[in-house]
């Protein structure tokens, strides 16, 4: 309920059921910084607050992935974040496959590329580092 | 050498979420046995309907795989027949605007803008005819359509509008018409493939057709609850549990294997080596492409 809510007032801050607007100006340049070679897939936007605690990553989506495609996830974050948006892709038998985030360096990676091999449905998890609160966007798009 | 033991460290803790895997010599099993149970496609949340709609794949996505194994492009593969001004429910004009979603989809990868304009139009009529015409920006579209340098541009704000239409129609009471949309998407995704896999016979393609299985209970459960709405729906549900049941003995199994890591750019490449592994005899497939092409030609037809 609480996701649902975040997602709906995420969409109305991105003026998107207000105007019927096909995109912000912010989620556009996201998915231009994915690269020449990449094509759009899909979009996940985030608005979240502090964390309370930090145990799991609070935005949670599924998506299916296939094998022999080469993905691209990249992570951008507005100006007045509190920390970086980062993505941890589970599989279907909740196995860490990426993180964008190395907890132990601190290093946060505005992109991965994901050569899957195993077609099924992945749980992508998105989060501000330390739990910060912070509003961003993750573009998933295909590469050659 | 800060770099290589990152890498060093994600490879290590890759690999060992890989070995604790639960997945070894597992196998892709419809959840039950027979149909979906009413009471269970009920009982899903607003969050899961939205997980659904939202993980199902994207046209594009095979599209690309066409393009990728270098399939020329058909004209004939398109729902041509489709005359938005001769159609009278919604749940036709739902489903046609997922239809024809997948053809703009793949007449954008293609970059035929010609025939996306025709597409387009037939989109906006039977967008506006269900009352969310106003999510689609068709004039921004057509630009794009016609300026062929900003593919990017073209995927995203058409795949976004087909987003916004969903989140729409689920957050006002019209789920029936959500599911619809995105049920058409997928079968003539479906359609797209099977169609090409006759002719060019290729083992990726085959592939990806075989795994549909793995998503095609979640449409199930999408649709379930809408069974009874009418006449129109319980034939799509029966239609779709025929479909299960030509998946049912196609076996999807899954190896083993460590995921590398490197950098690249600045950014992290990950290759993962474990594998998904479909078995799937041809008269297995012929059975596919004939269902897929009975359900998608009739959903075609003009009321």
């Amino acid at each position: 309920m609480k996701r649902y809510l975040i997602t709906i007032s995420l969409l109305l801050s991105f003026g998107l059921l207000l105007t019927g607007q096909s995109s912000d100006p912010f989620v556009s340049k996201c998915v231009m910084n994915a690269g020449n070679d990449a094509k759009y897939l899909k979009d996940f936007r985030i608005q979240l607050g502090k964390a309370t605690a930090q145990n799991e990553l609070r935005y949670k989506a599924n998506m299916s992935l296939w094998k022999n495609t080469k993905y691209r996830f990249t992570m951008c974050s507005t100006d007045d974040s509190k920390g970086q948006l980062f993505l941890s892709i589970k599989d279907d038998a909740n196995k860490v496959v990426l993180s964008s985030y190395d907890k132990n360096s601190g290093k946060t990676y505005p992109f991965v590329d994901f050569v899957c091999n195993k077609s099924g449905i992945y749980q992508l998890n998105f989060d501000f580092t330390d739990g910060q609160q912070g509003s961003g966007v993750g573009v998933v798009s295909m590469v050659k | 050498m800060k770099g290589k033991i990152i890498f060093l460290v994600i490879t290590i803790v890759l690999g060992i979420s890989c070995r604790n895997s639960g997945t070894k010599g597992a196998e892709f099993v419809f959840p039950e046995a027979d149909s979906v149970p009413l009471s269970e496609a009920e009982k899903l949340s607003p969050e899961a309907i939205e997980d659904i709609a939202k993980n199902i794949s994207s046209p594009v996505e095979i599209a690309n795989l066409l393009q990728m194994l270098e399939v020329p492009f058909s004209q004939d593969y398109l729902a041509a027949s489709i005359d938005a001004n001769k159609e009278s429910t919604n749940f036709n004009k739902a489903m046609k605007l997922g239809i024809l979603g997948a053809d703009l989809g793949y007449l954008n990868m293609y970059e035929k803008t010609g025939s996306s304009l025709e597409v387009l139009s037939s989109i906006r009529k039977l967008a506006e005819d269900i009352k969310v015409g106003q999510f689609f920006d068709f004039e921004t579209i057509k630009k794009l359509s016609q300026n062929k340098s900003n593919l990017d541009s073209l995927l995203f704000i058409s795949i976004d509008s087909y987003e916004q239409i969903d989140n729409y129609l689920r957050s006002n009471d019209r789920g029936h018409l959500s599911a619809l949309m995105i049920i058409g998407v997928w079968i003539e995704g479906q359609y797209l493939a099977t169609q090409v896999v006759n002719k060019y016979p290729d083992k990726i393609l085959r592939d990806r057709i075989g795994e549909q299985k793995i998503i095609l209970n979640d449409l199930l459960m999408l649709i379930t609850p809408y069974c009874n709405n009418s006449q129109e729906f319980t034939s799509l549900c029966k239609d779709l549990n025929i479909l299960k049941d030509k998946y049912r003995d196609i076996r999807i199994t899954y190896t083993q294997g460590e995921p590398v890591a490197s950098e690249k750019d600045g950014g992290l490449v990950i290759t993962q080596t474990e594998t998904s592994v479909v078995e799937m005899t041809d008269e297995q497939l012929k059975g596919l492409i004939g269902i897929t092409s009975e359900i998608r030609n009739r959903l075609i037809l003009n009321d």
